[in-house]
């Protein structure tokens, strides 16, 4: 079973390589029969790849220590779930799963491609083809997980205990998908500059992709962010380590794209523009993996590194950001410009968008490339940090969060800003309240925070108006209103539900930041202590054995306002005997969208345990925000819209195109 | 306005904006971004009193000493050198004594360097990459090929 | 053979996915510019829904749809010059002949350079499951391992597994067997010396007051216990009492009864003792010139390891009772005449710290090293 998976992925590698070359030479010839290569050797690459995945998961779950892999990152006493997500806890096995997500991609242009035009489908499979094989051949190089062993240990070295988490399970797929979705963007848009020209079909086929791609990659940051909340036991959300930067910035360019997409789609405007930032979002994605697997930069959550591989990936980088950014620079001149626009439009509002996105995006990179740079040139290490993100970052990111409201609600081609503003005028009293309420009624408001609130609530309250103006409220019946409301695309719900994420998470990010309390101090059991107005009391540390480690519990009684127990937090420090690791698991209390988080430190001399614990008010808004965001990403992929039909010629002329092929 | 004019200016506002974020940027790096530095680099760094730096080297075995209540104080060293640290709060799990550790935070008046983050990898095989490096060029370690 | 037999399926699929298009016959494509009407199309379909629903102002919406009726008047230009389908050229059967092989050839070729064919897949379990005769005594080790861990208050198992684990020089492992095996089936003379001659290994084979412990309680139990005599009258040699070792082992080779593996070991170590004993005298020694002489007599690796024994006894000797000028300079000239400089650089070192490096006892540690070519550092 091992060596049928190891035997596959070769036979995927040379597959790809079928499938670099032919579709793109058919195209090239006009040669029907060499195109049409393409789709099965895509389908039939991800075959092999899902067995080469399955056989290694397999190899894990029944912990075969004569797969190297598997002996360095599992041990038998692991709960089944952890030997099975075990399989991509690691270098070899995720850089497995990058190229099975990268091949099921693939595999989807080919099965849903039936409406691209020949040339373009086979030049995008080729695109895609390449990609696969550069990766298939990285892996099989220098990151192989089918090494053997033999004769094989008896027992595994342990998965690091960090990664016993159901995070695992979650966290690298959904972020692989993200990343790599964005694969399908790049290779369409260098599949269009091989052909020279930019269909309309080309735009209609891009912006579903980038709405995939963003949804996971929402997802897969979210998730990451809660798991190094919980899991960590530091209380914080994000870090601004490089690592995060390396997802957050396809985030942001991914972002642009999605919004640059939409003016090319509709007016066919801005499509040098868009194509260029497709090429960057995937080459940013590229970048973050050549951040987190080369080691050069320190990173607090990184897999171990190996310079070697960096190498490897540097040369990938090289290919395929330097290639595209050629071939840019050679073809782009040749594709036409689209519809003009007045400043004060959709369109206007949208390029303003991705001029905020682009600029926070370069920022993020500096900040995290410049420390290389640094220390090529001189021997200073300096690292840069939160200080230097919040006061580039947050001033980017502040207009941009205002203006939001009034991009849906713009018409296309030419705007009425005072009319609009007439529409927002509840959202921006809702917005005034929210700032009087939280200055007035909250004890240590600052002036930020209250700002802060208010411009949530403006985020909000923007998304809803959008939606009451677009189903005519106030103009209409309300029964009318109704109808229209049901009758409203499925993409403006989609865009109104990512804003009104984007809202939740703002508001999640400053109540957390700007109303948090936190106390560290050394507790004895028995003592209780108050925490905004939380009274717990520390009952003992209480020894417990876990499969494959064990643990001393310290159990904490929240206490309701008249001394009963109203609750039980529990946190713990794991010792991991394989690995001669400790890790902390912190207590977490959700109340309402606020959570008490307490995490043990270390045990004094005296019996006392340090403990700290944090107040994070509406700290859950952050990750639902996200999912929220999610929510309409998933929504806008139902419209009808994204789904044209394939020119059937039998039919007769000026029939409506059939729905989607699915 | 003509539509050359306008779009001009629209160009001109694009491109000032473009030039305020960098400037910012750039402001930024030179005020915010930290330096890193061993124990025996400090005698020649030329720091300002306050000024936040990363202080990393090795955690000197039989120095770590916790206090009453959640501060904690042990020294920093990379066997030429050392620097005492505090620091309150909880410390990483895989802080250990003679392992690498990077600290951040700034000077105090009494010459103490008083932390407010302590940073350790989670990974055993950990040694911070600035540690490393600053071990080796000082000549005091060796990369152990384990692995 | 199975997996040759999937490798050769799997070859043959990956390869008619290439090769079934390339023979196939060929479709009539549909022209890139069907594909934008298409889109065109819909977008006139949706603006006439967006109307409909009140999304958009008439005027907008004429403009729009004026705007679309544009591009596909650019189109219907356009599209006239299409491409038309050319006869496959040599290059392109070139290209496609290729292909096919390219499949085959890569991945035998490159399979060939990384695989382990013959290598089965070994999940834990089947390798536990099978006939424990042909298992190695790691596999048995495992097996036995995973017993415990679900069955951790068997306390035969943990019995039997600690002697093993002290024959594999698992030390720790075989101090927490036998701990449990004491604390679930109880004491035994037998369990009791097993903890302590895993303690004393564990330590690297000086009978500590912890393994002396588990050596007293064995011989409580079973006063004829011979390995806790033995290691019992070892612990008193350590301690330099090696009198009262020689005493106590002889008074065990005079009970052993005839054939005991313990009569060699006892015999080695009453030799050794003898050895010492000529060299005693002062607090602590090194091999004298006689010891050496009395070694010569000795196979060459039995030589080195008896001297090294006796270097390493004063060496540890003194690590307990510093204040040993004497025995500084023993351990100094010792590491000298056999060659290891650096350690006797490292004792001068140390001596020199013990008295302090202004002392009397200092300088004349500096210059007896001189004398033997061994210069402290710094």
């Amino acid at each position: 079973m091992v060596e049928t998976g190891h035997f596959a992925l070769v036979l995927a590698f040379a597959l790809a390589l079928v499938q670099t070359v032919v579709p793109v030479f058919g195209a090239r010839t006009g040669n029907h029969k060499m195109m049409a290569v393409g789709a099965p050797a895509a389908l039939t690459g991800f075959a092999l790849t899902a067995l080469s995945f399955v056989a290694l998961a397999t190899a894990y779950a029944g912990s075969d220590f004569s797969v190297e892999s598997v002996w360095e990152n599992s041990h038998s006493l692991q709960p089944l779930i952890y030997k099975i997500t075990g399989t991509w806890g690691n270098h070899e096995g995720s850089m497995l799963l990058w190229v099975l997500i990268l091949t099921f991609f693939g595999a989807l242009v080919a099965v849903f491609g039936g409406n691209l035009p020949a040339t373009l489908r086979a030049n995008v499979l080729a695109v895609q083809g390449a990609i696969g094989a550069t990766f298939f051949l990285f892996i099989l190089t220098t990151s192989n997980p089918f090494v053997r062993l033999n004769p094989a240990p008896i027992e595994g070295r342990d998965l690091n205990p960090i990664l016993q988490d159901l995070g695992l399970a979650i966290h690298p797929p959904l972020l692989y998908l993200g990343y790599v979705g964005f694969s399908i963007c790049f290779s369409f848009s260098v599949a269009a500059l091989i052909e020279g020209r930019i269909d309309a079909s080309w735009a209609r086929w891009v912006r579903p992709w980038t709405l995939v791609a963003w949804m996971f990659l929402t997802g897969g940051i979210a998730m990451g962010s809660y798991w190094a909340y919980y899991e960590l036991g530091w209380g914080g959300f994000w870090f601004w380590d490089p690592v995060e930067n390396a997802s957050f910035m396809p985030w942001l360019a991914g972002t642009a794209l999605l919004h640059s997409a939409i003016v090319m789609e509709k007016r066919s405007a801005l499509k040098i523009w868009t194509l260029l930032l497709a090429i960057l979002t995937f080459s940013l994605s590229l970048l973050g993996t050549f951040l987190v697997r080369s080691g050069v930069l320190t990173s607090v959550h990184a897999f171990a590194t190996d310079p070697t591989r960096g190498v490897f990936i540097l040369c990938i980088l090289t290919l395929f950001i330097g290639g595209s950014l050629a071939l840019f620079a050679l073809r782009a001149s040749r594709l036409t410009a689209g519809g003009l626009f007045h400043p004060i439009s959709r369109e206007g509002a949208l390029v303003l968008n991705n001029l905020f996105l682009t600029t926070a995006t370069a920022t993020v990179l500096v900040g995290t490339l410049y420390p290389l740079v640094v220390e090529a040139l001189s021997a200073d290490k300096i690292s840069v940090g939160a200080p230097f993100f919040n006061l580039t970052f947050g001033p980017l990111m502040v207009p941009l969060l205002v203006v939001v409201p009034f991009g849906p609600l713009l018409a296309w081609k030419r705007g009425d800003i005072f009319a609009i503003a007439q529409r927002l005028m509840a959202a921006f009293a809702a917005a005034l309240l929210a700032v009087l309420v939280t200055a007035l009624f909250i004890d240590g408001a600052s002036v930020f925070a209250a700002l802060g609130v208010g411009l949530a609530f403006w985020l909000i309250c923007g998304a809803l108006t959008d939606l009451a103006v677009k189903s005519g409220f106030g103009t209409v019946a309300p029964a009318t209103m109704l109808r229209r409301f049901a009758g409203l695309p499925r993409s403006v719900f989609g865009t109104a539900l990512a804003h009104l994420g984007l809202g939740l998470t703002t508001l999640g990010i400053v109540g957390t930041l700007c109303f948090g309390t936190e106390k560290i101090l050394s507790m004895h059991a028995g003592e209780t202590v108050e925490l905004s107005g939380h009274k717990l009391r520390f009952e003992g540390l209480y020894p417990a054995q876990g499969p494959n480690y064990s643990e001393d519990r310290g159990r904490f009684a929240l206490l309701g306002a008249d001394g009963s127990v109203a609750g039980e937090i529990t946190s713990a420090k794991r010792s991991y005997p394989v690995r001669q690791m400790t890790t902390t698991e912190s207590g977490i209390r959700t109340i309402g969208f606020s959570q008490l988080y307490l995490s043990l430190g270390d045990e004094g001399s005296d019996g006392s345990v340090v403990v700290r614990l944090w107040w994070k008010p509406l700290v859950t808004l952050i990750w639902g925000g996200g999912l929220v965001m999610m929510a309409g990403a998933a929504m806008s992929l139902l419209d009808r819209r994204l789904r044209v039909g394939a020119p059937a010629r039998r039919k007769p002329a000026g029939a409506l195109p059939s729905a989607s092929p699915q | 306005m003509t539509r050359k004019q306008k779009r001009l200016s629209v160009i001109a506002a694009g491109l000032g904006f473009l030039g305020v974020a960098t400037g910012l940027t750039f402001y930024a790096l030179g005020q915010k971004a930290s330096y890193f530095y061993m124990p025996a680099d400090l005698a020649t760094a030329s720091l300002q009193p306050g000024q936040r730096i990363r202080l990393g080297g090795l955690v000197e075995k039989g120095t770590v000493e916790r206090g009453h209540g959640a501060t904690v104080a042990f020294s920093v060293t990379d066997n030429q050198k050392d620097v005492k640290v505090t620091y309150t709060g909880i410390l990483p799990d895989l802080f250990r004594e003679g392992q690498g550790v990077i600290t951040e935070g700034s000077f105090g008046p009494d010459g103490i360097f008083v932390a407010d983050s302590v940073l350790a990898k989670h990974d055993e095989t950990y040694m911070p990459k600035e540690v490393a490096d600053g071990l080796k060029a000082k000549g005091v370690w060796q990369e152990s090929k384990s692995d | 053979m199975l997996f040759w037999v999937i490798a050769a399926i799997l070859t043959l699929g990956a390869s008619l996915a290439v090769l079934l298009p390339l023979a196939g016959g060929s479709k009539n494509a549909s022209a890139a510019g069907d594909h934008d009407l298409e889109v065109y199309r819909d977008q006139l379909a949706e603006l006439d829904r967006d109307m409909a629903r009140g999304l958009i102002q008439p005027m907008e919406a004429e403009e729009a749809r004026a705007e679309i009726a544009r591009r596909i008047l650019r189109l219907s230009n356009a599209g006239q010059a299409g491409e038309t389908a050319t006869q496959p050229s040599r290059s392109t059967r070139l290209v496609a002949t290729a292909a096919v092989l390219v499949v085959p050839l890569v991945s035998w070729g490159l399979y060939g350079q990384l695989g382990s064919p013959d290598l089965p897949s070994q999940p834990l379990s089947e390798r536990l499951a099978k006939n424990p005769a042909d298992s190695s005594v790691d596999e048995l080790i495992a097996r036995a391992e995973a017993h415990l861990a679900a069955n951790p208050s068997d306390g035969r198992g943990w019995d039997v597994l600690a002697p093993v684990y002290l024959r594999m020089q698992r030390y720790a492992d075989a101090v927490t067997a036998y701990r449990n095996a004491i604390r679930l089936d109880g004491d035994s003379a037998a369990r009791q010396a097993g903890l302590g001659e895993a303690i004393a290994n564990a330590a690297g084979g000086i009978v500590s007051a912890e393994a002396q412990a588990a050596f007293e309680a064995a011989l409580n139990l079973d006063p004829a216990n011979p390995k806790a005599a033995f290691y019992l009258a070892m612990g008193m040699a350590q301690e330099g009492r090696i009198a009262e070792a020689t005493a106590a082992w002889q008074k065990m080779l005079a009970a052993l009864p005839q054939g005991s593996p313990w009569r060699g070991a006892v015999e080695q170590a009453l030799a050794e003792s003898a050895a010492r004993s000529v060299a005693s005298g002062a607090p602590a020694k090194g091999p004298s010139a006689e010891d050496i002489d009395a070694a010569s007599s000795r196979s060459p690796q039995d030589r080195q390891a008896m001297i090294s024994t006796m270097v390493a006894r004063l060496d540890e000797k003194l690590r307990q009772n510093p204040r040993d000028e004497e025995g500084w300079m023993q351990l100094v000239r010792s590491y000298a005449v056999l060659g290891k400089t650096d350690q006797a650089r490292d004792a001068l070192n140390r001596g020199i710290a013990v008295f302090g490096a202004d002392s009397d006892q200092a300088r004349k540690f500096t210059a007896f090293a001189a004398s033997l070519g061994v210069t402290a550092t710094e």
